[in-house]
């Protein structure tokens, strides 16, 4: 039995919510924010480490999905995944102008943080974390933000970076291990 | 599985089997209960890495931004909500047609139904009169 239009729960399908909020119904564009703009946000937010330009691209990234909604065909993907390559494409490109921003005007070498003997709280812990993964390499950078954050399988994740999973373990290894150095100081994590 | 691909996977994955390959959780399992001097060190290494990244706590999302990514979402055209009205009001006004039809052909074939259930001809108009006596259909019976 379908849902009526007015009410969403949990039990609906992404499938179904899209295909409503492609109608215009409101409580399924209410769910579908609800369940989906978090993940999205913190998607946006870890692979470009700036809170500002994450809300850019999750606004951008569900106007996308207003527009395609209408137009969504269920089973063809899943729209969690669709949901994740828009973002990820969106992130690409704000990545590859920042590139060509910086070779015109390099910037200042970011504050490492405090050290292990100020008593780090979670809060600059975490800021550490997100120095260490920017200066990750952008495709180990998304692996590891996509396995370890987004919590995808390892297979719905090398699909959606186009690559297989042993390219996929090998990007996550290299990231985790250069994390691991990055934050060496904050708990012997050698 | 072996010691490498048990390290492999911890170094890919972390510590926390389920994040693992779900093909492979079983065989990780049963490599960290049959060596687990081995396999304990490996996990208790990513794992401080792992903690050190769930400090990284995503924000949440703030209502303006909530507001702005709504009202830009599909709006139902006001030609369909008028077509559904409407629609439902022909519903409505079907349904009144049919019960006065329905009441109407109650009236009129009612008598002869009941008729047909007493064994008895059909009544004249007059006999539909609400004043006709109980005892009348007794005695066609």
């Amino acid at each position: 039995m379908r849902p009526s239009p007015g009410t969403a729960g949990p039990g609906d399908t992404d499938d179904e919510l899209v295909r409503r909020a492609g109608q215009g119904d409101a409580a399924a564009v209410q769910a579908l924010v609800a369940r989906k703009l978090r993940r999205v946000l913190a998607l946006a937010e870890r692979m470009l480490g700036d809170p500002a330009e994450a809300e850019d691209v999750a606004q951008e990234t569900f106007f996308r999905a207003w527009r395609h909604a209408p137009r969504w065909r269920p089973g063809a993907a899943k729209f969690d995944t669709w949901l994740h390559r828009v973002t990820l494409n969106l992130c690409y490109d704000r990545l590859r102008r920042r590139r060509e921003k910086t070779v015109a005007d390099p910037p200042e070498t970011p504050d490492p943080g405090p050290g292990p003997d100020r008593g780090l709280m979670a809060q600059a812990v975490g800021e550490r974390v997100r120095l260490a993964l920017q200066g990750l390499p952008e495709r180990q950078r998304e692996a590891v933000v996509l396995c370890h954050y987004q919590e995808l399988g390892n297979i719905e994740a090398a699909a959606l970076m186009g690559v297989s999973v042993e390219a996929l373990e090998s990007l996550l290894s290299r990231g985790r291990r250069a994390l691991r150095v990055a934050l060496a100081d904050l708990a012997e994590l050698d | 599985m072996t010691e490498e691909r048990f390290r492999a996977l911890a170094a890919a994955y972390g510590a926390d089997p389920d994040r693992w390959p779900d093909a492979e959780r079983s065989s990780a399992a049963a490599f960290l209960s049959a060596r687990p001097a081995v396999a304990r060190p490996i996990l208790a290494a990513e794992r401080r890495l792992d903690e050190a990244l769930a400090a990284y706590a995503a924000a949440e999302p703030d209502s303006a931004l909530r507001a702005r990514i709504v009202a830009a979402a599909p709006r139902e055209r006001r030609v369909g909500r008028v077509a559904r009205w409407l629609a439902g009001a022909g519903l409505g006004l079907g349904l009144a047609a049919s019960c006065a039809a329905g009441v109407a052909a109650g009236f009129a074939f009612a008598p002869s139904s009941l008729s047909h259930m007493l064994g008895r001809p059909a009544p004249t108009g007059a006999d539909l009169s609400p004043l006709a006596s109980p005892a009348d259909d007794a005695a066609g019976g």
